[in-house]
Formats: structure tokens, sequence, C-alpha cells
């Protein structure tokens, strides 16, 4: 008999780097005694670094105290993955998912935050895929526009994926990104030209919503103008999208 | 494999008179991809039935390796510092992680056996 399953989206705006570290380990408490049920954590951060369990700390090329001169904060976490750098205008999704619930393994799940990616990138027109072995990750062509990090306690994840919609792309210059030299950070700006908007293509049969809705909503609610409706537009992409692959009916 | 005890968190156990030695299953190494790092603990810190003792990372995922069993570290795998795949090429000879002395055979009593734990694998799989 099939368990009716459901993910709870919060939906944070920016959140500094301590804060959302602080309230996914409750989230991961409560999940673990099955106090609430899968929680999706939707957000961006302002300037930051970090890195992951392995302290690759040789792939930040500058000081710490030139990093804060940048305005930015290094973080050292116990996700998985290598260095990078999060920002106002790059989405995050940090999934609070128990997997032994749903029979997933480690690589399975990641194997969908790439999917989401990629299906985002598609519905943008952007050809994205995952990376050659060893290097998780979104590409397109060889110029990398999504990253993942996760960390999973009890068989519940934490941390999770980060998409480049618009970031400020220098602020990648100051470290070699994942650990990964040689090859180019990109994001959904950048590869679609003109418009991210204009660029929204048909969306694909199973995410039940109308284009015009969605726009029309995103662009009432923005306060900031058009990058900020954007922004949103491409989080509730985001959501459906990850919301259709992990429940799947 | 037979004479093993199983943990639900996908961990293996080889008791020796009051030695245990720890590993993640093949089940657990198959579901996480290829191992990049394993942080291994101290020899001589305390472990406790269920509770994490260490973490392996694959695919960017950081994921805690929980004892099957209470007691205190003897030894850890110093290999897998420098060959993590041997989690994933021989997760129950070579990729064995650490050594425990137990406090509390009893305890054993919890883990599953092979049948159990085969039929519990089948039992996650199906769920996706």
């Amino acid at each position: 008999m099939k368990v009716p399953r459901s993910l709870q989206i919060w939906r944070l705006g920016i959140v500094n780097y301590s804060d959302a570290l602080k309230l996914q380990e409750k989230l991961v408490s409560d999940r673990k005694i099955h106090k609430i049920s899968d929680t999706l954590l939707s957000l961006q951060h302002p300037p930051t670094y970090t890195l992951g369990k392995r302290r690759t700390d040789h792939n930040l090329l500058i000081s710490e105290a030139e990093l804060k001169k940048l305005g930015a904060e290094l973080h050292y976490t116990q996700r998985g993955g290598d260095i990078t750098f999060h920002g106002p205008h790059q989405a995050i999704l940090y999934p609070i998912i128990s997997l032994r619930d749903i029979g997933l393994g480690a690589r399975n799940y990641v194997e969908k935050l790439e999917s989401t990616m990629i299906e985002i990138a598609s519905l943008y027109g952007v050809k994205a895929c995952p990376g050659q072995k060893g290097e998780t990750g979104i590409w397109v062509g060889d110029r990398k526009i999504g990253a993942i990090g996760v960390r999973i306690q009890y068989g519940i994840t934490s941390h999770g994926l980060a998409f480049n919609i618009d970031p400020d792309l220098n602020y990648f210059k100051h470290i070699v990104p994942c650990g990964i030299a040689d090859k180019d950070v990109t994001s959904l700006r950048r590869e679609t030209g003109n418009g991210i908007y204009e660029a929204v293509e048909k969306p694909a049969p199973h995410v039940t919503y109308s284009k015009e809705h969605q726009c029309h909503q995103a662009l009432k609610r923005a306060n900031g103008g058009r990058a900020d409706a954007e922004m949103e537009l491409a989080e509730l992409l985001l959501h459906l999208l990850l919301y259709s692959l992990l429940l799947p009916f | 494999i037979k004479d093993l005890k199983y943990a639900d968190s996908h961990e293996w156990v080889k008791v020796d008179g009051n030695s245990a030695t720890i590993g993640i299953t093949d089940h657990a190494q198959d579901h996480l991809g290829d191992v990049v790092y394993v942080e291994l603990p101290e020899v001589g810190v305390t472990v406790k039935q269920d509770a994490s003792f260490g973490a392996v990372e694959s695919v960017k995922a950081t994921s805690d390796v929980n004892s099957p069993v209470s007691g205190k570290v003897v030894e850890v795998n110093e290999e897998l510092s420098s060959s993590p795949a041997l989690v994933n090429s021989s997760p129950y000879e070579d990729g064995w992680i650490i050594k425990v002395e137990m406090d509390n055979a009893g305890e054993l009593k919890k883990l599953m056996d092979a049948d159990q734990y085969t039929k519990f694998c089948e039992e996650e799989d199906s769920k996706h």
C-alpha cells in the first residue's frame, strides 16, 4: 500500500550560511524522530565560500582576510564535495529527506539532484549534462553551471544543490571551483544570452502548471523588479522539478 | 556473507571472541558510488551501538558510518586513507574500517543474520 508522502517547501530568501546550517541541523533532528515530514529549503546566501569535510583549502586562492574585504564569509562544513561559492541569484535547494524511507542510496539521490538541474536548464533551452566520473555537478560544455554537496546522517540528507541563475561569476575567480582547474563557471544568464525570462520553454508535460500564470505571479510578487522575478520563476521551477523527481506518482 | 551480523544502516560486523571487525556491506558500497574519502576515528575512542563513528564520501555526499556494537576502537584501517576505494572493491575483506573491543556482546542479538539482511535489502530496494 502506498503511504501518502509530502514535501514541505520553505522559501527563505537570502539567509546567512550559519543560520541555514543551524536550521538544517534542527530539521534533520526533527526528521529523524518523525516530528516533521520531508522538507525542502529554498534560499540564497550572501557571498559565501564553503569547504567540505575534506577541507580542501588549497583550492582557495586568496587569504581569508582578502576574502572578507570582498564582503564574503568562509565556512568549513561536513558536506561532501570540494570548495565552492554561493551568492545572491544562485538558487540553493537543501532537501531534508529521509532516504531510508524511500529506499534511495546516496548515488541515486545525487543523480536526482543532477537531473533536476539538467531539466531546469533544458526548460530554458540550455543543454546541460552531468560531469565526467568523479566530477559530480552539472556542466554546459566544459563550463560548470550547477554544484552538489550533500551530507547524510541517519539516512537523512542536508545541504544539497546550488544552481547558477545569475550570480556574480567574478567571485569564482578566487577559488579552483570544486577542485577542478582549467574549467570555467557559467550561469543561466550567460548561457541564455539576452533574457532568462524570454528563454523559458514550454514546460515538460509532467510539470502541471501554466507558464503564463507563474510568470504573472512572479512579476506581481517581485518588489525588486525583473531580476527578482526571473529568480523567483526559476526557483518555482526548481521546486516543481525536484518534487516530481523525488515523489513519483 | 554468512557468519557476519548486519545493522539496518548497512554495516557488517565479524565477531572473534570479544573483538569485532566492522565495515560497510556490498549493498551499501553499491548504493554509495565510488568512495573517495574515509573519515576514521582515533584509536582509543568509544563507540556506541547505532551511533556514528566516522563517514565516507562518494559522489559529493558524505555518509555517516554507524557502529553495530558498543566498545572501544582498538584498530583502524589506515590503508583507507590512501586507498578509500577498497571499501568498494573489497567491502568485507581489505575494505574493513575499524576493529572494536566490545563491552556488551549481548548487543549482537539486535543485529540481523545474513538471510534477514538479504530480505531487508530486498524490501528497502522495492520501496523505490
